[in-house]
């Protein structure tokens, strides 16, 4: 009895204080609604309503007309695609060597491959800048596009462990049966390792999503820009239209909220996955 | 498998008929030859490309309309335009100069052009600049862009700070709305009629000097001059700084750090306007805020006046910043470049530009124009009148070759002294030899 009672309150416990922690994490998101369906003038006069006095709906349609956003919408889209196939696939496959090919001076190289985590991102910017500016790739999308087909250190890293984890036992058993290791890799060992391949397309296209200075660099037409850059219109040096800004900021989420109630396991899960680098 | 080479398939296809793939239109800049339609090779055009940061559906039309009128008006030259975010717009700049792929002519910081042009980062376009050009600016904007004897830029705008000081206010509580305050005794005098007490917690904040401008603008308007001269020279610890940190504190000590403190998170974060909503009725602001009282506070009966001064005769000493259009180091047609340049600046483009967005331009005729322009009413004339002259004691602060960031430096220690972690005699001595030691290590 005494048990059932304490078991009740530790349970109304966790679930007030989840409460409360949602309410703070989630109000930010109320506020984004809330300013994105206020007038300029409204937001300016201030004070804490959630509710508009005149809710204002036409800032989204509005939206649409100041960028084109819809284009904006298909460019980002297309990169996504692209970077999100490359970096399953051929992280998989890279990662899959590592795991279960032996060749020589393969942990040298694996070691090789982790040290580029070590680079921040920024010291190879302007190299990286200057390389696809001589090839003539600057203003297209394949400065966007193909790094993601030359492997990522933290995503083959992260499909290597999970590779480990295929028994030796079977891929001995298919060589027997004649398969070779193309065959194997798709057949076997990819659908074994699926929640690390949705792993990596989930952070993968959060991060190509959201990924700014990339498109700022590469592209110069304005045809070709992103959502992230298109968001950037509504901001100047002295005003900042929120209405729109927050408008513009919530149908570029939009897909990455259905994204996360899809997959939501998977996300869950990746962030459990580097703990799991048990070998079979 | 199968299923996965049909979705690369699909996506190339897709992706094939997307700009973004395609290689040939690659690079639409560089001021090369060709035609503006087409993009064949026609020898009579030059196609510059112009990068900006101005996309607003407020300033991009009035952009691209000076653009269009500077295309038809010669068939030499065909500018094209290309928004880029603000901010940003500088860093993907710095990229494409490293990589020789800059734009033809871009709009960059007015502070930073003598820095640019130490690290080789802009032509100089001293050749093409007539007398008759580089007179048309404002003074000091044209010597911020001038680095040991050359020009490497042309002003393009600029922007001043003012008091603002709500005028229905002034007359409920019986001070003369045509009669601003003049020094800071009478800014004081002033608030303590126009503070609203109750319980000890001000309702209405008369005036806090920190709610709208920073400390550096109070210590340029006690001064009269910058604190870090053009000779390395350092003035932060002397009379008239200490006081003008004693006067904040003062002031702080009034009105109470936490009743500050939310007014101004909640401005900095939109929530609300303090002057607007009538909490704070004098405020200091860049004179373009004028326009957010325009659209957004048509009721609201303001005034505007030049910032007071210290004591009588010290000067009403203002700050400002603003832009300036120049021609990348690298880019391939610099005359073509400067002849575009010289449009922008013209007194037709400035004068545009002035009537359509109430900004102050760096063209001095053109901005007396403006503040006799039919497209501003009686207040935005009084608002404009007001800016042009506040230029005369309008200080710019270009960052100096000898300290770069010196901002860096004082600000912090600026910071803490106001915010009661470090007191005014040892900040100011800690940053006047903070700044000597960091000029001294530049030389």
């Amino acid at each position: 009895m005494y048990n059932t009672r304490k078991m009740k309150f530790w349970k109304s416990f966790n679930l007030i204080l989840l409460i409360i922690g949602s309410i703070f994490m989630i109000a930010p998101l109320f506020w984004m609604v809330s300013i994105s369906l206020k007038s300029l003038e409204e937001i300016y006069r201030g004070g804490f309503n959630f509710i508009p006095e005149d809710i204002q709906f036409s800032n989204y349609a509005a939206v649409f007309e100041i960028v084109p956003f819809f284009t904006y919408f298909v460019n980002t889209s297309m990169i996504t695609i692209f970077v999100v196939l490359g970096n399953v696939f051929v992280n998989a496959f890279i990662a899959y060597g590592f795991a279960k090919i032996q060749f020589k001076g393969r942990e040298v190289l694996f070691i090789v491959v982790l040290s580029t985590m070590m680079l921040p991102g920024f010291i190879t910017l302007i190299p990286q800048y200057v390389i696809f500016a001589n090839l003539g790739l600057v203003n297209t999308y394949y400065p966007l596009v193909l790094p993601a087909f030359l492997g990522s250190a933290f995503n083959i890293f992260l499909l290597r462990q999970f590779f480990k984890g295929v028994p030796n036992s079977m891929i001995e058993a298919a060589k027997m049966e004649g398969a070779n290791h193309f065959y194997i890799f798709f057949k076997i060992a990819l659908p074994m390792v699926k929640p690390a391949l949705f792993t990596v397309a989930i952070f993968s296209f959060n991060g190509v999503w959201n990924d700014f200075l990339g498109p700022l660099l590469y592209l110069n037409d304005e045809s070709l820009y992103t959502l992230q850059l298109g968001l950037q219109v509504f901001k100047e040096q002295s005003s900042t239209q929120w209405h729109y800004l927050m408008a513009g900021s919530l149908m570029v989420l939009f897909p990455v909220i259905v994204l996360f109630f899809l997959f939501q396991k998977y996300f869950i899960s990746g962030s459990n996955i580097l703990g799991q680098t048990e070998e079979k | 498998m199968r299923k996965v080479f049909f979705l690369i398939f699909l996506s190339t296809i897709i992706l094939g008929a997307c700009g973004g793939f395609s290689l040939g239109d690659g690079d639409t800049s560089s001021g090369g030859t060709g035609d503006p339609e087409d993009g064949t090779a026609q020898e009579e055009t030059i196609v510059l490309d112009f990068w900006t940061f101005w996309g607003s559906e407020q300033r991009r039309p009035v952009i691209d309309q000076i653009i269009e009128d500077f295309n038809t008006s010669q068939d030499e030259i065909e500018v094209r335009h290309t928004y880029t975010p603000w901010g940003d717009i500088w860093t993907k700049n710095l990229a494409a100069i490293a990589a020789g792929d800059p734009p033809d002519v871009i709009i960059n910081d007015i502070m930073t052009v003598k820095l640019r042009a130490e690290e080789g980062q802009i032509e100089p376009i001293t050749e093409f600049v007539q007398d008759e050009v580089s007179g048309r600016f404002y003074d000091q904007m044209m010597d911020a862009a001038i680095h040991e004897d050359e020009i490497y830029a042309l002003p393009f705008n600029t922007d001043t700070q003012i008091l603002f000081y709500n005028k229905d206010l002034f007359e409920e509580v019986g001070l003369d709305p045509e009669q601003p305050p003049e020094t800071w005794e009478e800014l004081d005098e002033y608030a303590a009629q126009l503070d609203i007490e109750e319980e000890g917690t001000y309702e209405r904040i008369g005036f806090y000097p920190l709610i709208g401008a920073g400390t550096d603008i109070w210590v340029l308007n006690a001064l009269g001059e910058n604190y870090l001269q053009d000779d390395g020279e350092v003035l932060i610890d002397t009379e008239p700084v200490h006081e003008t940190f004693n006067w904040i504190l003062d002031s702080q000590d009034k009105y109470g750090q936490n009743r500050i403190t939310s007014v101004n998170s909640q401005f900095e974060n939109a929530q609300q306007d303090p002057f607007m909503s009538g909490d704070v009725p004098m405020m200091v602001q860049n004179a373009n805020y004028y326009v957010q009282l325009r659209d957004f506070a048509e009721d609201l009966n303001f005034g505007v006046a030049p910032l007071p001064e210290r004591v009588p005769g010290n000067g009403n000493t203002s700050w400002g910043g603003g832009f300036v259009a120049e021609v990348p180091m690298g880019a391939s047609n610099p005359e073509a470049s400067y002849q575009f340049i010289e449009y922008l600046t013209s007194h037709e483009a400035q004068l545009y530009w002035a009537e359509q967005n109430f900004d102050l331009v760096a063209h001095e005729e053109a901005g007396v124009s403006a503040a006799g322009s039919g497209e501003f009413d009686d207040s935005g004339q009084e608002v404009y009148t007001q800016m042009i002259e506040n230029m005369d004691e309008t200080l710019l602060t270009p960052q100096p070759v000898i300290a770069p960031d010196y901002a860096g430096t004082v600000n912090p220690i600026f910071e803490s002294i106001v915010s009661g972690n470090t007191d005014v005699e040892s900040g100011l001595e800690q940053a006047q030899s903070e700044l000597e030691q960091l000029v001294e290590d530049n030389r």
